[in-house]
């Protein structure tokens, strides 16, 4: 049974690499939303969108949209640049998975 | 032979759970055709997790498995026998193993492995590979017996949508296993 438990074992850390690269193991549903339309947003500009737009698309509350982006900043999921064109508006931009 | 009933048994339970799910809510709900039953099809996840993690000892109940549900469950699935084709489909998770370890890659658990199967990069490989040689080698014989899960010949079509309905399938199973397990999985991560 050793080996059974083994092989069981090397499963679940197959599952918890995927779950961790994923990074998405403890979002709540609104920041899963807020999440997923970075990602939407982060295909039709590469090079980030504003809060504005996110707040826009996702339907959400501003003051959800900061607090969730702040969570999502602090954990390393996403980083906020400033505008090129306006210095006063910040970017949101998804790092990559390594 | 050692724990061989034990692996059957498991292959048998996870297979037949995984193709009852996937058989009501794609083939006999009616909530969608037939035919995209096939484009996520959940029971290839369980060929590639028990063929992977307890080898050939897997192999005898992910078979019976395959031929309890259409045969005993919904017996009207098909209009051909299933003995060889399942056979096929249980068999191309190993011809996947034995094509890498064949080219340098055996399979291991170790980071120093080729192929490591804690990794679930290299278990995506897997299921890739295995996807493709379970599509194209059921299509190539549902061709030469002239039977079909359509009123049409087998074309490459259906074998894309085998190849993209496996791996879909073991990537909804993956993602919700690893939801489902959570506690489990941060309590085993929190003890190494």
């Amino acid at each position: 049974m050793k080996e059974f438990y083994q092989n069981i074992s090397d499963a679940l850390n197959m599952l918890y690499g995927m779950e961790r690269d994923l990074n998405i193991r403890h979002f709540t549903p609104n920041e899963l939303k807020v999440f997923y339309t970075i990602i939407l947003r982060s295909a039709d500009k590469a090079e980030g969108s504003n809060i504005t737009e996110i707040v826009a698309n996702s339907g959400m509350s501003r003051s959800t949209v900061y607090k969730t982006l702040k969570k999502l900043s602090t954990e390393g999921i996403i980083h906020l640049h400033q505008s090129e064109d306006d210095g006063r508006e910040s970017l949101i931009v998804l790092n990559s998975v390594s | 032979m050692k724990n061989l009933f034990i692996y059957s048994l498991t292959a048998f339970v996870f297979s037949s759970v995984l193709w009852i799910m996937w058989s009501f809510f794609t083939v006999q709900s009616g909530i969608v055709p037939n035919w995209m039953g096939s484009l996520m099809y959940l029971p290839h996840a369980a060929r590639v997790l028990m063929v992977v993690y307890f080898g050939w000892k897997s192999i005898p109940g992910l078979y019976l498995a395959e031929l309890w549900g259409p045969y005993y469950l919904a017996d009207d699935a098909y209009n051909f026998a299933l003995w060889i084709p399942s056979a096929i489909s249980v068999l191309s998770v190993s011809a996947a193993l034995f094509s890498l370890k064949f080219f340098g890659f055996p399979l291991g658990t170790t980071i120093k492995s080729p192929l490591n199967k804690r990794n679930y990069k290299h278990i995506g490989l897997i299921t890739m590979i295995s996807a493709f040689f379970n599509a194209l080698l059921v299509n190539v014989y549902l061709s030469q017996i002239h039977a079909n899960f359509e009123p049409v010949e087998a074309d490459i079509n259906q074998v894309l949508r085998f190849f993209v309905g496996d791996m879909l399938g073991v990537l909804v199973v993956f993602i919700f296993l690893a939801m489902f397990l959570k506690p489990v999985l941060q309590q085993s991560q929190s003890k190494t």
